[in-house]
């Protein structure tokens, strides 16, 4: 066992000062068909509630399959982080990884690197352009578009509304916001500015009420990321507007749910990350054995949104809670 | 008292120049609307707390880069207590949390007293540290308080006189604390021990102040403080990404500290100096956003405005020592 573990701190020093040419040695030479035997890992680009949701999902497949899953988090959630998560990985000998990459245009040469010695998946965020085998996940421009739908529901009148988003170089964000702003063209809602807050609740917040004083006569927020949700649910609590602005928002946070079971939100559009991480798993295990066939034409597996407002989230809610096994 | 006016003078510059150019941009002042002189003096109090706690360490000539960590632990480890569960009673959670806060404070003192390590390096591996430990708490899931805790809930989000009042809560504890921690530093012998030590440590010890235990004692006021402006973010935010989370607040303490005439090298600084140098940090991000400058610009603001700051101070003080 120590010497095994010695091995180990070896190889991922060795990867570390040596780059990714080395990476891929140690799992050679160890051919093992049945399930039971096979190791996949599944990579996330940050800890959140999101993924435990996902990791849900991957302990499903596991108990299903009998392999094995290695769940690796970045701690704060960078690409060099992912990088030496996936070059360990390797190293460690798994058969094949699933990864949601932070930044995939740049990243590109190091998954096609880990490509060459296992099969490579990605899931919740794509790299198009390199060799992975196939994309599992949201497509973030139609969420963006099933928000503007529930837009033009919630202000049949029109009106004035702000978008609330983390960072806006991250792809997700410019899709979702794209798919709002194409779906709101033609309609008399107007987006006003879309302000940031560097994954800060608190800014996050701040923004929220900065908005309602800046523009009174908002008439709607909308929150692109998981967590903008409940930042603008309190900035708004916090202002006293609850009920006079509309909120719309992304992803299932606890405070969001209580907010759209509250009739505070209008509605949340929500991905279904347990599904990203129960297939992910199933098809790098099919992968794994030689079998191709669940693989699409365009290499693409949409897992589609659902928009949940109070009529269905009592029943959402209920399910989530079954899936992640929380009381 | 010249460095407060010079720091004073700048923070109205501030506010006359950007509501001037508001005013003949759009034709009316949105900075000075009730709305949102409500919302900036909570965000003053709430991080102005953290400032406080930060200037005791800082006039020792120390700093304490553990803040943005403490503030998330503390958060969490507040928001399970109480919410998880059957949860326990505010009555024992909030000096369970404030215990804690001061031993974490203890334990830097001793370190940097008896053991002789530098306050940077105690510090920072503390910022990664009680991350780490705020994080395998809470296995990586959001924490909140619910709806629940309506009267401590008060204490982060409510207003004074009434609740349509000007006065948020935040800014009120923020104000009595600030007095608290003014009469402690310029009105007890303490105080003065405090500053003499942050000037000249061997100086200080040779005329009989008790430094090691001055400054341990410093480092256990300045967690303590920050553990109260844990709680109050924790409850005003109620939603705690383990982590993300109170990230860079550390450096918006300090940047206020320095802001506000204290010296990093120890031994100067006063009390309204910090209120005001915290106050201006915010009162920049606030009109960032009202003015509707783009985001990105933000951090270009804030950083250029403490540099000016600092520049202008460190001008006043030259000119003051070439008169004297």
């Amino acid at each position: 066992m120590i010497t095994f573990l010695i091995g180990l701190l070896l190889a991922s020093v060795l990867v570390g000062c040596a780059g990714p040419e080395q990476a891929a040695g140690p799992h050679e030479g160890a051919p093992e068909p049945a399930a039971e035997h096979i190791k996949v890992a599944f990579v996330t680009n940050n800890a959140s509630d999101f993924w435990q949701i996902a990791k849900a999902g991957t302990e499903k497949a596991r108990e299903e399959l009998g392999c094995e899953v290695a769940f690796r988090i970045p701690p704060t959630g960078t690409a060099q982080e992912q990088q030496q998560i996936v070059q360990d990985l390797v190293t460690l000998g798994v058969a094949g990884i699933a990864i949601s990459p932070k930044d995939p245009e740049n990243q590109t040469a190091m998954l096609n690197k880990a490509a060459e010695s296992v099969k490579l998946i990605t899931q919740d965020s794509d790299a198009p352009n390199s060799d992975r085998l196939c994309y599992i996940g949201t497509d973030n421009y139609q969420a963006g578009v099933a928000a503007g739908e529930l837009l033009n529901k919630t202000l049949p009148n029109g009106g004035k509304i702000m978008l609330f988003v983390g960072t806006l170089d991250a792809q997700n964000a410019q899709d979702r916001k794209k798919g709002i702003e194409d779906t709101l063209a033609d309609t008399n809602i107007e987006i006003v500015d879309t302000r940031t807050d560097e994954t800060d609740r608190l800014k996050a917040k701040e923004n929220a009420q900065n908005a309602l004083v800046t523009h009174p006569d908002l008439a709607c927020l909308v929150g692109l990321w998981s967590y903008n949700g409940p930042a603008i649910l309190s900035g708004v609590r916090a202002s006293g507007k609850l009920g006079q602005v509309k909120i719309v928002c992304f992803d299932e946070e606890d405070e969001t749910l209580q907010g759209v079971k509250d009739g505070h939100i209008s509605g949340t559009i929500v991905q279904q990350p347990f599904e990203f991480g129960y297939q992910s798993v199933k098809l790098l295990v099919a992968l794994a054995e030689g079998d191709a066939s669940q693989v699409p034409e365009n290499k693409q597996i949409i897992v589609p949104v659902k928009t949940i407002t109070k009529e269905n989230v009592d029943a959402f809610w209920a399910r989530l809670k079954e899936q992640t096994g929380k009381s | 008292m010249r460095k407060v006016l010079g720091l004073t003078a700048l923070l109205l510059g501030v506010i006359i120049i950007a509501c001037s150019w508001e005013y003949l941009g759009t034709g009316n002042v949105k900075f000075l609307k009730l709305e949102n002189a409500r919302n900036l003096l909570t965000w003053i109090g709430l991080f102005g707390i953290l400032s406080l706690g930060q200037a005791f360490v800082i006039i020792t000539g120390g700093i304490d880069l553990s803040v943005g960590s403490v503030v998330a632990l503390l958060g969490i480890l507040a928001a399970d207590l109480l919410a998880k569960g059957e949860g326990l009673s505010p009555i024992v959670v909030v000096p369970l949390v404030l215990t804690l806060a001061a031993v974490i404070g203890l334990w830097h003192g001793v370190l940097v007293t008896k053991a002789r390590m530098q306050p940077f390096v105690v510090t920072l591996c503390g910022l990664f540290f009680y991350r780490g430990i705020a994080r395998v708490v809470s296995g990586d899931e959001t924490r909140g308080f619910g709806g629940a805790f309506p009267r401590l809930g008060w204490l982060a989000n409510g207003f004074l006189p009434t609740e349509d009042g000007l006065l948020p809560v935040p800014f009120v504890i923020f104000g009595l604390l600030a007095a608290l921690v003014a009469g402690f530093l310029h009105l007890t012998p303490y105080g003065r021990h405090l500053f003499a030590l942050g000037a000249n440590e061997e100086a200080a010890r040779f005329s009989g102040v008790r430094t090691q235990r001055l400054k341990i004692a410093a480092y256990a006021t300045c967690s303590f403080i920050t553990g109260i402006g844990a709680l109050l973010i924790a409850l005003n935010i109620n939603s705690l990404g383990p982590t993300n989370f109170g990230s860079f607040y550390e450096l918006y303490a300090i940047a206020g500290v320095v802001l506000g005439g204290c010296s990093l090298r120890g031994g100067s600084g006063n009390v309204l100096g910090v209120i005001i140098g915290a106050a201006l940090i915010r009162v920049l991000t606030n009109l960032v956003s009202i003015l509707e400058i783009p985001s990105q610009l933000e951090y270009v603001v804030i950083g250029g405005a403490i540099l000016f700051g600092v520049l202008l101070d460190e001008v006043f003080t030259r000119r003051a020592g070439a008169a004297a």
